[in-house]
């Protein structure tokens, strides 16, 4: 028999080729899942050329990528440049290693967590990496020497730090009522409520903020193309340009995920497997992101940043407040 | 000077002013066709009516016919005004017909605009059109009676301001026609005026006809190349093909309108022999290569012989910029001075004209204002058109004109002429000074006597010369005559920048020297830029040339001299850049290229259609202007607006600067310098029974340029000796018949036509181009013997 | 109050967007499916003639000069019978934005847009189309105009002879 940890070994690489698999086809699909759901509420059918029912589209998207002149603005920082995409694309990847999306399985005689690391203080990881995704976006604008650009990415970044701060308080209650900063714990707290339930402001807010920090419309002002040409990657092309759009997708995927493990129970659902009822909760949430697409309009500047700080926070803050006050009382 | 008050704006105006003038220079538009600047008001149109709300006059009247008054208080707006301009126009508009498409003047048109701006737009009344059956009136305008609007323009200007006979208005009430009794050419050299100045499309351009609409052409203010008289022109082309050319306005030069020459002569840029390819020894080559041959070839010239033995022809053709980059590189170099005209008499004359013009200088605008003319040795309908224009509007204006000329001189106005023998004239130009005429006869002395004293009384006298005719002695003799009587001076010379060629040869050698020089062998390299001595030079430039080692040629037309260059560098022509002329009263005359030099579409279409192919490169485009070519060699930026603002160091330049392409210009601000003193001539020995033959311009066919031009063809005159009938009966030849002509060098056959207003016992031909003509000097005494018939030849 | 129509007013965009995912899309299956485009469309341009069978085009450079992006050049000449004419007339289709400007303008009605829409190529020079490719031997839309008979220039009727013409005037004729 082979060694134990050899096994070992191939069941954590078998589980971390098939996470990084499931998370690219899983962005891909989404793509055309958004562009199929679009056309349909505007009454057209979206792609349905590439393969049967368009299903290649992604695909022939990637080739068109691969394929397209890259372009390099003349004055712009190359080496800057050359990395943003990159840094937007593999934090959006690297976030997912703290996110538990079934329950611990049991293989060859051996417990198998199934999330890629179960860190203790998983919250935060995926907050500071949520941070860390700002530079993508902050250098890929100031490196392409473009105005547009350099707007885009100046809006974004004022928009993603005002949106992680009621991000981050509306995680508070969570902690406090699953007594954990492990996302394993978390979901554990809600085998029987989903906190979504138990605490729906801490919800909402959470929502609002998961789909400004996606920067998707009603909050995609640093991409406005009707004021700024595409902002941050106006200068971007090929599969430069590819990254930042696959990172912009994963990003959906991870924060749809972080929807479904803290507030509406993870893998717990009656019936069917674990894993499937999480895939479907975060299917649910990435629907209601592209819905949103479809129905909202965009905010304009001003309108964001008063809803952001005058709206959200001072909710926020409160639900802080009331849901410590609660648990105090609860357990005193 | 009134102050009134117009739309609530008010202006004060000099005295004398038009209420509608007033207007236009408050920037009102009033629709208008009768007046005219320079035709004046006639009030025959009803158009510019206006509401005269308070002052000296009240009520709706015709701006063009109240004077201008204090306390005026004028609306263009008020309804009753209004209502009246749009009947007026519709009633124009009543027989106008309904083929604006396929109309020539459709989209410059002045009736177009004003029934707009009049608010005319359906046509209410039912009946019938008034039509016409048309004139041919020649190969330079078409006419279209339908489409007159009786404004009066026509006639007013064919016969009042340019003095044609031949066109008139007939009929009467609704049935006015305005043309030709007979129909046949239009005689008048100022025929094209009619195009510029009717507001509708009666009379088109017929060398323009159905070419180019007015917003497709590339137009730009230039400076009409065909005289020395710098007079405003536009040019216009599409398709790389210079289509047409109409009057600029310049008040002090030409006014408002131009000659037939300057109109229709433009067909030389797009002349179908011209090279638009550098070629050394024949074979068409790159700019590279060309530039790289020419300078290896000097070089081994310059090394062998030194600098001296490189000698450079400028023109009076070539802008003040490429003149005075040639200046530069000879003195760059240490090559011999330049000459900016082969032709020693013409150049002669043109440097002691600008060396003492000074304050006698008049302009054409001074002439038309002067009460005494006295033109000595001047044709200007064949040498200067629209001189003849400016005298006639002296005349019109109470002038008194005497004409000392040997030649018939036709002016379009009441002159009194005295034919006088050539030589005659220096003496007569002395003796208006002292009032003194003894060489002459007593009948002659009378009318100079006469002429003298009429100088003597006048205000605003002015001597108008023929540089040709008169020459350097001459010219020198009138500007101490203009000086001493205190009158003006206005001599024609030979080219459109002859004077600038003059200031800036300064005291240089002269072409005789030159040509004595290269007989001798001490010239081994000659650069002609727009130069064509082997045709204008003296009957030995070809001797001298033939000695040559290298003859480098720069010229936008294809010549003797360009035929016969080792290497030649095309140039564009006039329209095609940008550059300065200065014209013979030393006004400095900027201009804008009006577009880039190529082959016309019209010559590289295949099946009917442009080409079908897709290039960044302009077929035929390679021609640069000598400028340029210049400054390449002396390896300056080609910039032609640092070259043009440098030329501004030169004193004699000052403020020219300031000066935009289609402005008035200004007159040059120093004195030139005399040429060297001539070398004396020997007295050619005439051969027994010989006759004096003058060779002189002529309207048509004689300038190099227009003399290129399709369109000017059926007018050129015939090849044809005039003498007088003495003359003529004593040789036994009668009008129309054909006679021999031998000169020195040449041997023709031309026509005799006797001219009894010319002077007895002297032969005048015109020095027509593409004829053994054109080798004769102008303006000089040929000794020639004439015979009858003779078919020997 | 504001709060719940804010509310309200969200979901039921939220509510129209999903129930119009369930109707059927208005898509035409373009190139399986063609569709006849009204007869007014602006596609394909042509050159008409006129009723008697002339050219209509008089070269006027209307057309052109309307042309928003420069896609019509033509050259005008005269014929024999002083006809006005296109001596060549091209249209770059490549260029074209198919805005109709040109036919506005077009005062003898020979430039017409059609509903041929299927233009596509792959060499631009063979959407330069010359003057042969542009002229069909109808009359298009306005079938009984024929300029030359109302512009009095004499050329389809002697000068004069057209319907809302006197003949031509005499002018050493003294009657009233």
């Amino acid at each position: 028999m082979m060694p134990d940890w050899i096994i070992t070994a191939i069941l954590v690489a078998i589980k971390l080729g098939f996470v990084l698999a499931l998370l690219l086809t899983g962005a891909a699909y989404l793509v055309l899942a958004e562009r199929k759901l679009l056309g349909r509420m505007q009454l057209r059918y979206g792609p349905n050329r590439v393969g049967p029912f368009g299903l290649m589209q992604p695909l022939a998207d990637a080739v068109k990528l691969l394929m397209k002149e890259d372009f390099i603005p003349a004055q712009g920082d190359k080496v800057l440049f050359f990395i943003a995409p990159g840094i937007a694309a593999v934090t959006a990847l690297i976030t997912f290693a703290v996110i538990p999306f079934g329950p611990p399985l049991r293989l060859f005689g051996r417990e198998m967590p199934l999330v890629v690391c179960d860190l203790n203080i998983g919250l935060l990881y995926f907050l500071g990496l949520s941070s860390l995704a700002v530079y993508g976006i902050a250098l890929g604008g100031w490196a392409s020497n473009s105005k547009y650009a350099l707007l885009g990415s100046i809006r974004a970044l004022a928009q993603l730090i005002s949106y992680e701060l009621s991000m981050g308080l509306s995680i508070v209650p969570v902690v406090l009522m699953a007594r954990s900063f492990s996302l394993t714990e978390i979901v554990n707290a809600q085998t029987h409520i989903p906190f979504a339930l138990l605490n729906p402001p801490a919800f909402l807010v959470f929502l609002i903020s998961v789909l400004a920090e996606s920067k998707r419309t009603p909050f995609d002002i640093p991409e406005a193309e009707n004021e700024i040409v595409a902002g941050f990657h106006t200068e971007y092309s090929g599969m430069r340009f590819g990254m930042f759009f696959v990172g912009e997708y994963i990003n959906v995927i991870i924060l749809s995920s972080m929807v479904t493990v803290l507030f509406l129970g993870g893998w717990h659902g009656p019936l069917l497997p674990g894993i499937v009822w999480f895939f479907g909760k975060v299917m649910l949430i990435a629907f209601l992101f592209i819905w949103t697409r479809g129905t909202l309009p965009r905010f304009r500047y001003d309108q964001l940043m008063h809803f952001g700080w005058k709206v959200l926070v001072p909710i926020a803050l409160l639900n802080v407040v009331v849901t410590g006050a609660i648990l105090l009382l609860l357990q005193g | 000077m009134p102050t009134l008050t117009i739309d609530n704006k008010s202006i004060t105006v000099p005295d004398g002013t038009n209420v509608l003038e007033a207007a236009q220079r408050l920037g009102i538009v009033i629709p208008h066709f009768c007046y005219h600047e320079a035709l004046g008001a006639v009030g025959a149109c009803r158009l510019c009516a206006m509401m005269f709300e308070e002052g000296p006059v009240k009520g709706l009247q015709m701006a063009c016919m109240v004077t201008a008054q204090d306390g005026m208080q004028i609306s263009t707006l008020h309804p009753e005004a209004q209502e009246l301009r749009s009947h007026v126009i519709e009633w124009m508009m009543l027989n106008h017909p309904h083929d604006c498409p396929v109309c020539d003047e459709g989209g410059e048109c002045q009736l177009q605009d004003m029934t707009i701006a009049g608010g005319h737009g359906r046509r209410r009344y039912a009946g019938k059109k008034r039509t016409w059956i048309n004139q041919d009136l020649g190969p330079f305008v078409v006419q279209e009676m339908n489409r007159c609007i009786q404004c009066y323009r026509c006639v007013r200007t064919y016969q009042d301001y340019c003095g044609g006979d031949d066109f008139g208005v007939m009929g009467s009430r609704n049935r006015l026609f305005f043309g030709r009794f007979q129909p046949g050419k239009l005689e008048s050299p100022f025929s094209g005026n009619l195009v510029d100045v009717c507001p509708t499309g009666v009379f088109t351009d017929k060398t323009f006809r159905f070419k180019t609409r007015y917003w497709d052409i590339e137009e730009a203010p230039a400076v009409c190349p065909h005289c020395s008289l710098g007079c405003t022109v536009i040019p216009g082309a599409r398709y790389r093909e210079l289509q047409r050319v109409r009057a600029g306005v310049n008040r002090q030069t030409n006014g408002f309108f131009i000659c037939d020459r300057s109109r229709f002569g433009y067909g030389y840029a797009n002349h179908r022999e011209r090279i638009r390819q550098p070629n050394c020894q024949g074979a068409a080559t790159s700019w590279r290569e060309a530039l790289e041959h020419l300078k290896e070839r000097l070089g081994k010239v310059v090394n062998e012989y030194g600098p001296l033995s490189v000698a450079i022809v400028g023109s009076p053709r070539s802008s003040l910029e490429c003149q005075a980059l040639l200046r530069e590189w000879t003195r760059e170099h240490g090559y011999r001075p330049p000459l900016f005209e082969i032709d020693n008499r013409r150049d002669r004359t043109a440097r002691i004209l600008a060396a003492g013009l000074g304050k006698q200088a008049r302009s054409m605008a001074e002439i038309a204002d002067s009460d005494c003319l006295v033109m000595l040795g001047s044709d200007p309908l064949n040498e200067a058109p629209l001189l003849a224009l400016a005298i006639r509007q002296a005349v019109r204006n109470g002038c008194h004109v005497t004409c000392l000329d040997p030649r018939a001189v036709k002016l379009p106005c009441a002159a009194s002429h005295l034919p006088v023998q050539p030589e005659q004239l220096l003496p007569a130009i002395n003796g208006l000074v002292a009032n003194r005429f003894e060489e002459f006869e007593r009948q002659d002395q009378l009318f100079l006597e006469g002429a003298a004293e009429r100088l003597g009384r006048a205000e605003r006298p002015v001597l108008v010369g023929g540089g040709d005719l008169l020459g350097p002695e001459g010219t020198e003799a009138l500007l101490k005559a203009a000086r001493s009587l205190n009158a003006g001076l206005f001599v024609t010379l030979g080219g459109p920048n002859s004077y600038g060629g003059a200031l800036l040869s300064e005291d240089g050698p002269d072409s005789e020297e030159m040509i004595e020089a290269a007989l001798e062998g001490e010239i081994k390299a000659l650069f002609c830029i727009e130069a064509d001595p082997l045709t204008e030079g003296p009957a030995r430039s070809a001797r001298a040339l033939g000695q040559l080692e290298l003859l480098v040629v720069c010229d936008h037309m294809v010549n003797r001299t360009a035929r016969s260059a080792d290497i030649f560098l095309p140039t564009t022509a006039p329209p095609e850049a940008a550059g300065t002329y200065i014209n013979n009263e030393g006004r400095m005359l900027p201009f804008g290229g009006a577009y880039a030099p190529g082959l016309p579409l019209r010559d590289i279409g295949e099946g009917g259609h442009p080409p079908r192919t897709f290039s960044n490169i302009t077929t035929g485009g390679e021609p640069r202007p000598a400028w340029a070519i210049l400054a390449t060699l002396l390896q300056r930026p080609l910039d032609f607006d640092s070259i043009h603002h440098g030329l501004e160091s030169d004193p004699h330049f000052a403020g020219l600067g300031l000066l935009s392409p289609g402005g008035e210009g200004r007159r040059v601000t120093d004195a030139g310098m005399l040429p060297p003193a001539a070398q004396p001539e020997f007295p050619h020995s005439a051969p027994e029974g010989s006759l004096p033959l003058l060779v002189v311009e002529a309207l048509f066919g004689t300038e190099p340029l227009s003399s290129l031009s399709p369109a000017l063809e059926p007018v050129i005159p015939e090849a044809a000796v005039q003498l007088h009938p003495t003359t003529a009966a004593r040789l036994g030849i009668s009008d129309g018949e054909t006679v021999s002509l031998r000169t020195e060098l040449e041997h023709l056959r031309l026509t005799a036509r006797t001219e009894a207003e010319m002077v007895p016992g002297l032969l005048v031909a015109y020095r027509l181009r593409g004829t053994p003509l054109e080798l004769l000097p102008v303006g000089k005494i040929t000794p020639c013997l004439l015979e009858k018939g003779g078919n020997d030849a | 109050m504001n709060l719940i129509r804010g509310i309200k007013g969200t979901a039921q965009a939220y509510w129209i967007t999903l129930r119009t995912m369930f109707r059927k899309p208005v898509t035409i299956q373009y190139p399986e499916q063609k569709r006849q485009p009204f007869p007014r469309y602006r596609a394909r341009i042509v050159l008409t003639r006129d009723p008697d069978g002339g050219e209509r085009c008089v070269a006027c450079y209307l057309c052109s000069a309307a042309c928003p992006v420069d896609c019509i050049s033509m050259q005008a000449a005269e014929a024999k019978d002083g006809r006005r004419y296109a001596e060549w007339f091209r249209i770059n289709f490549t260029r074209c934005i198919f805005c109709g400007l040109c036919t506005e303008a077009c005062p003898t009605r020979a430039i017409q847009m059609t509903s041929d829409y299927e233009i596509c190529n792959r060499d631009p020079l063979d959407l330069v189309y010359e003057k042969t490719d542009l002229l069909i031997d109808d009359t298009g839309k306005d079938p009984d105009y024929n300029f030359y008979r109302h512009a009095g220039i004499g050329v389809v009727n002697p000068r004069g002879g057209n319907e809302d013409e006197k003949p031509p005037a005499d002018v050493r004729d003294l009657l009233p």
